[in-house]
């Protein structure tokens, strides 16, 4: 499961494979913006992960991501 | 696809869709949006700098208005929207502006069920007359592609409360892949004629065999299938698609069914070319291109038959030829879908509408001959020019024609190349050659006479040879060619003139030459055949429709 998310994310990112993993902060993905953060957590409804509004929006690291997503 | 520099504006949170498309094509970067109107009406605006030649607007409706329902005011704020676009319309670009899909919570509460689509009418209405006034204006399918999705899985509150982004990712996706398919249509040459099939094409089961089992089509099970392919395929015909029939039947079998069968919706009108016959698939469609006068690159073929298929494939690469689905049920979608990919047209023209009929009017023109009472008509719109040649440099010509010709040949006496040029020599012969031409082309040295002078200046001149090639046969070509000998005969001061026919094999059909230009017979000869006699100042007029000419080097 974590792997596919991070797939997904790359793919939102239109980043290569490999460059988001567990310890990828947010803020130090150039990619990663505020427009990217929400279509990422658009793609995760898509496969059945749901963050509730405001938790989605203070996320900062994979690590949280996958912390709130509970996988 | 060539690549389009484009603009997708709207009201709504469209960056996500625009970073996709960017990777595959140069897309103006709005600042934010819900501004559409201020980047359109603003000629220093950083969207006129860019100058694209598309502009999407795709425009959520229930932000436009407002969240105001009613009718009065809703109807005001369409009209000012739209009254400020058209304002800003530039002929440089091409605008493709979404019909109407309105969507909020609130309306499902609503007690009054139709106030949804007379709002949405409201939109349609003036986007329509847009269209219709600005020919560089189009409608973009936005309501389609809510309707296919369906709108749970198109609109995403989510996303909408963490960033005005009205539509799911999914739906975004499928947004991307529609303006995709605008500017690929806007780009790509549409194709005109669709050749179709007939038995397990347009019908199930086999013409001609109504005996035993009469062929599937219906309004029920499998021929229902049938016919809800027939009814996509008329659509297409209304718009501007050429149908043709490329089918191995026999002709009144397939002509019975298309004329008379109740629940056949593909008329004989329908058809702008049609031939149903025994000959190779891939001659037809060539004779089909010939007689709509269009390029085989413009043709998709439609056929059940693998074998069929591949032929085409093989014998005419340019034509495409798309797969057949395996069961009936998916005969319509599929060729829906072939419509879409090959046929779509960016808008419709009157003219696509009135195609078939300019098409089906001008193959009629091809076909003249086959009406008698028009068939005068037929060859004067041939306009065949006959022109007599100087024979003395053709000998190769003169004698190839009498050696080869069987059919149209009087006498079919066969000469040495030695023979013939002895003959162009021989003070007691004239020899007539002519070359025939109508507005297709040139069809060569087509004809030949060789006249005969006897010794004695009481004999009378003998058409000791009369040869015209096949290919020309049928035009009344020879009533020309033999008037004009008669003609230049008079003048050489001769009064009679002698024909004669010897039967062979093959020469039947002029058996009954001499006798229907107004010759009579004079003699009979013992082994078959006959000589026949025409006064010269009394022969008929025969009718021709043709320029007969004379070279220059006759003139001396």
């Amino acid at each position: 499961m974590r792997e596919q998310i991070l797939g997904l994310i790359e793919g939102i990112l239109n980043v290569p494979m490999g460059t988001i993993t567990e310890d990828t902060k947010i803020a130090d993905v150039e990619e990663w913006d505020s427009l990217a953060h929400v279509m990422i957590i658009g793609e995760l409804e898509s496969i059945g992960v749901s963050i509730p509004v405001e938790e989605a929006i203070e996320l900062t690291s994979v690590a949280e991501l996958f912390e709130k997503a509970g996988v | 696809m060539k690549t389009a520099r484009m603009a997708l504006l709207s009201n709504v949170n469209m960056n996500f869709v625009i970073r996709l498309l960017k990777r595959q094509m140069e897309i103006y970067e709005a600042e934010g949006y819900g501004n559409e109107l201020g980047l359109l009406m603003n000629p220093a605006s950083s969207y006129h700098t860019f100058a694209p030649a598309y502009t999407f607007l795709v425009m959520d409706l229930m932000e436009l208005l407002e969240h105001e329902l009613e009718e009065q005011t809703a109807l005001e704020r369409v009209n000012n929207w739209f009254d400020m676009l058209e304002s800003s319309l530039a002929d440089t670009t091409t605008y493709y502006v979404s019909d109407a899909y309105l969507w909020g919570v609130e309306l499902d509460v609503l007690v009054d069920k139709s106030r949804k689509q007379t709002l949405e009418q409201l939109w349609m209405q003036r986007l329509q007359r847009l269209c219709a006034e600005h020919t560089n204006v189009r409608i973009f399918p936005y309501r389609h592609l809510v309707e296919q999705m369906g709108e749970g899985n198109v609109f995403s509150p989510k996303m909408w409360y963490m960033g005005r982004i009205l539509l799911s990712n999914d739906a975004q996706k499928r947004l991307c892949e529609a303006i995709l398919a605008c500017l690929e249509r806007e780009q790509r040459v549409a194709k005109k004629v669709l050749l179709l099939d007939l038995d397990n094409t347009l019908w199930g089961g086999l013409a001609g065999e109504a005996e035993q089992s009469p062929i599937v089509l219906s309004e029920e099970h499998e021929g229902l299938a049938y016919k809800n392919l027939q009814r996509v395929i008329l659509h297409m015909q209304r718009q501007g698609v050429l149908l043709a029939i490329v089918s191995k039947n026999n002709e009144e079998d397939a002509l019975e069914i298309i004329r008379s069968h109740p629940h056949m919706l593909l008329r004989e009108e329908c058809f702008a070319a049609k031939r149903i016959n025994w000959q190779g698939k891939h001659e037809n469609i060539l004779e089909i291109a010939k007689e709509l006068n269009l390029g085989t690159d413009s043709f998709v073929f439609w056929d059940d038959n693998p074998s069929e298929r591949e032929l085409v494939r093989k014998m005419l690469p340019e034509v495409i030829v798309p797969d057949f689905p395996q069961s009936a049920e998916e005969l319509a979608p599929c060729m829906a879908e072939i419509y879409e990919q090959y046929f779509a047209k960016p808008v419709l023209t009157q003219e696509d509408r009135d195609k078939t009929e300019q098409y089906a009017a001008n193959a009629k023109r091809g076909a003249l001959q086959k009406a008698a009472h028009s068939f005068e008509e037929y060859l004067k719109q041939l306009e065949l020019v006959i022109t007599r040649v100087n024979p003395a440099a053709h000998v190769e010509r003169l004698t190839q024609m009498a050696n080869k010709t069987n059919q149209f040949n009087l006498t079919t006496r066969r000469y040495t190349l030695q023979e013939m040029q002895e003959i162009l020599q021989d003070e007691n012969r004239e020899v007539y050659l002519y070359n025939v031409a109508d507005r297709f082309g040139d069809n060569g040295l087509v004809a030949m006479v060789i006249v005969h002078f006897p010794e004695g200046s009481e004999d009378v001149p003998v058409v000791e040879e009369f040869v015209m090639s096949c290919r020309v046969m049928g035009k009344q070509i020879e009533n020309a060619v033999l008037q004009d000998v008669e003609q230049s005969l008079r003048e050489a001061g001769c009064t009679k003139l002698k024909g004669i026919y010897l039967p062979t094999a093959k020469n039947k059909p002029v058996e009954m030459l001499y006798p229907e230009l107004g010759y009579t017979q004079c003699e009979r000869y013992p082994k078959g055949g006959a000589a026949y006699l025409a006064e010269l100042n009394q022969v008929p007029a025969r009718p021709y429709q043709a320029k007969v000419l004379k070279d220059a080097t006759l003139e001396v």
